[in-house]
């Protein structure tokens, strides 16, 4: 295993600072893979053994993905959007799942274990690597449950959105009326005001790169031009949308 | 799980838990134990002590007493020269001396211990001078029932450097001592120092094995030091000498006589020109003139720091500095005062 400083280190140039979510990170990623039998870095072999759901978007959730490897491109980290400093390690092959929240608690011992640090973040910093796990770390036994959808590997399933055409993937769609719709025609979306658009350079591809920059191979169109384009687009989708519903 | 019941349909259960009694002044202890069958006769009692209910227990597999969770916490606690009774009262265990010595408490431990819920630890201060059989700290587990999980994560903190409550022994040192001041050694005035000096080694069980007087110069100072050290003494004290005058030159004869690690200036009043060092592993502790008139100073917290075996470096002698103002009564009671309960 590689030691701690040397995978803290990395985890901080990957992820741009080292700051006291890093320091957690590192140490939850241990931890987890230590609790669930495997350590780390992971070979890869063991990597395609791990899936971790991380329960917050902050600089830990670098860390932990970092250390163990696992990537959201691979289905091997999934992002759950709790806003909780906790990651749940799941062991595919053992089926062993354990949950590590960063405890509130050493937040307010950081000033105790190290008092001759005043600056709050560096205190945070060194305080976190003296911690015990005990202390940093409260530990759940848990059971994940994992469909055949969630898992790495593949697409199992494709399905098309009823409304407008849009091929959703490994069951993500949900069903209206009996019909799948994918997440935005359903209203389950991050966005709205949807309107397709064309833009400048939209006809550029990295095959031509020498010959056009994206801004010389450009169409250059006036903002009214633009505007009307996506009025054009936006009528014949909602057609479409319509041939769809029939 | 617990089922709340009327006191008097309690007639032949058992009691979950003590039941204190309080007579203001008189009394405090537990008027009923765990387990006490509850007879007719007793409810009159409890319904004076104000228990119109009790608790019927029906534990769960990750449940356990309060009983056992002080137990599993008094374990962990406890480190080398601790002793304590697995016979829980109230739910509470105390934990005592088990010889003479330094009472050490891992204060960051205990910190982070008393910051799980529902379990909690007092102690008497870190660095207090404790006899054998003293109370020390105690500890409870403060509901009724807890989840094992929890006083088990409480306990691996407890535990995680050998118990977060100890006495050390205080060796016995022999002790050499110097006292500089040309003052003195030409007999202008009578040394006060030797005689306070050695009364607080003897009280902590050490020896003096000898003292030297000498005149404000650095080579003769350092000579003293010299020839205590060659004489086999392990424990070096110095008097006088520690100031900022023209004349004060104990410390560089103290650098002189082969001290490599020397700290200057402690964050205490009396004490702020106080020096420890070490020749080796022989301490010297530089004592400053205040020592002739306060009874209590630096020395008194840091001697028996140094017989406990503790290395006593810049940070030792800089976060004493909270507390460490002496408020001079006219009656002075240490240790029972807060001159040097810092940390």
């Amino acid at each position: 295993m590689q030691s701690f400083e040397t995978l803290l280190n990395e985890s901080a140039q990957a992820h741009g600072h080292l700051c006291p979510g890093q320091v957690v990170g590192v140490r939850m990623a241990i931890l987890g893979c230590r609790l669930i039998g495997l350590s780390v870095p992971l070979g890869k072999d063991n990597l395609k053994k791990l899936i971790v759901y991380v329960e917050m978007d902050r600089c830990t959730a670098d860390a932990v993905a970092h250390v163990t490897g696992v990537r959201l491109g691979r289905r091997s980290l999934k992002f759950m959007d709790y806003g909780i400093m906790a990651a749940t390690f799941v062991n595919l092959d053992s089926g062993q799942a354990f949950r590590i929240i960063s405890t509130e608690d050493s937040r307010d011992l950081a000033s105790v274990y190290v008092p001759d640090i005043s600056e709050k973040g560096n205190r945070q910093r060194e305080a976190y690597k003296r911690m015990p796990d005990s202390v940093l770390f409260k530990v759940q036994k848990v059971h994940v449950k994992l469909n055949e959808y969630d898992l790495p590997g593949p697409t199992r399933c494709k399905s098309v959105c009823s409304r407008c055409g849009q091929v959703v993937r490994d069951r993500r769609e949900v069903i209206v009326d009996d019909k799948p719709v994918c997440r935005p025609c359903s209203q389950q979306s991050y966005f709205d005001h949807a309107r397709e658009v064309c833009w400048p350079g939209m006809n550029w591809s990295p095959q031509l790169e020498g010959d056009n920059s994206p801004g010389e191979a450009s169409v250059k169109l006036h903002p009214e031009e633009i505007l009307r384009e996506h009025h054009n687009i936006n009528d014949s989708r909602k057609r479409d949308c319509l041939d769809y519903k029939n | 799980m617990i089922t709340k019941i009327n006191v008097e349909d309690a007639v032949g259960t058992r009691l979950a838990h003590d039941i204190t009694e309080i007579r203001p002044g008189i009394f405090k202890g537990p008027a009923f134990r765990k387990g006490h069958e509850v007879c007719q006769e007793d409810i009159c009692h409890l319904q004076k002590l104000g228990k119109n209910h009790l608790y019927l227990i029906d534990l769960e597999m990750d449940e356990i007493h309060e009983n056992q969770a002080a137990a599993i916490l008094a374990r962990a606690l406890a480190g080398s020269g601790i002793e304590w009774q697995d016979s829980p009262r109230e739910g509470k265990i105390s934990l005592y001396a088990a010889m003479d010595g330094l009472l050490t408490v891992d204060t960051t431990s205990l910190a982070a211990f008393n910051m799980i819920d529902e379990v909690m630890c007092a102690t008497l201060h870190t660095h207090t001078l404790v006899r054998k059989g003293d109370q020390v700290a105690a500890t409870r587990a403060i509901p009724l029932v807890m989840k094992r999980s929890q006083v088990e994560r409480a306990a691996a903190i407890a535990a995680q450097n050998g118990g977060i409550i100890s006495v050390k022994t205080l060796r016995k040192a022999k002790a050499g001592m110097v006292i500089t001041g040309s003052e003195v050694f030409h007999g202008l005035v009578e040394d006060k120092f030797a005689p306070i000096l050695s009364a607080k080694i003897l009280e902590l069980g050490s020896a003096v094995s000898g003292v030297v007087f000498a005149p404000d110069d650095e080579n003769v100072i350092a000579g003293a030091i010299r020839s205590h050290l060659e004489k086999g003494c392990d424990l070096l004290l110095l008097s006088g000498g520690m100031s900022v005058d023209p004349d004060d030159v104990t410390r560089k004869a103290i650098r002189m006589a082969g001290a490599e690690e020397i700290h200057y200036g402690a964050a205490a009043l009396p004490g702020a020109m106080f020096l420890a060092a070490y020749i080796g592993e022989i301490p010297v502790l530089g004592v400053p003139a205040c020592g002739l008139h306060h009874r209590i100073t630096i020395l008194d917290l840091i001697l028996p720091r140094i017989l406990a075996g503790e290395r006593i470096g810049k940070k030792e002698l800089a976060f004493i500095g909270h507390g460490g103002l002496c408020k001079d009564c006219p009656a002075c009671h240490y240790p029972h005062c807060p001159f040097g309960k810092n940390i």
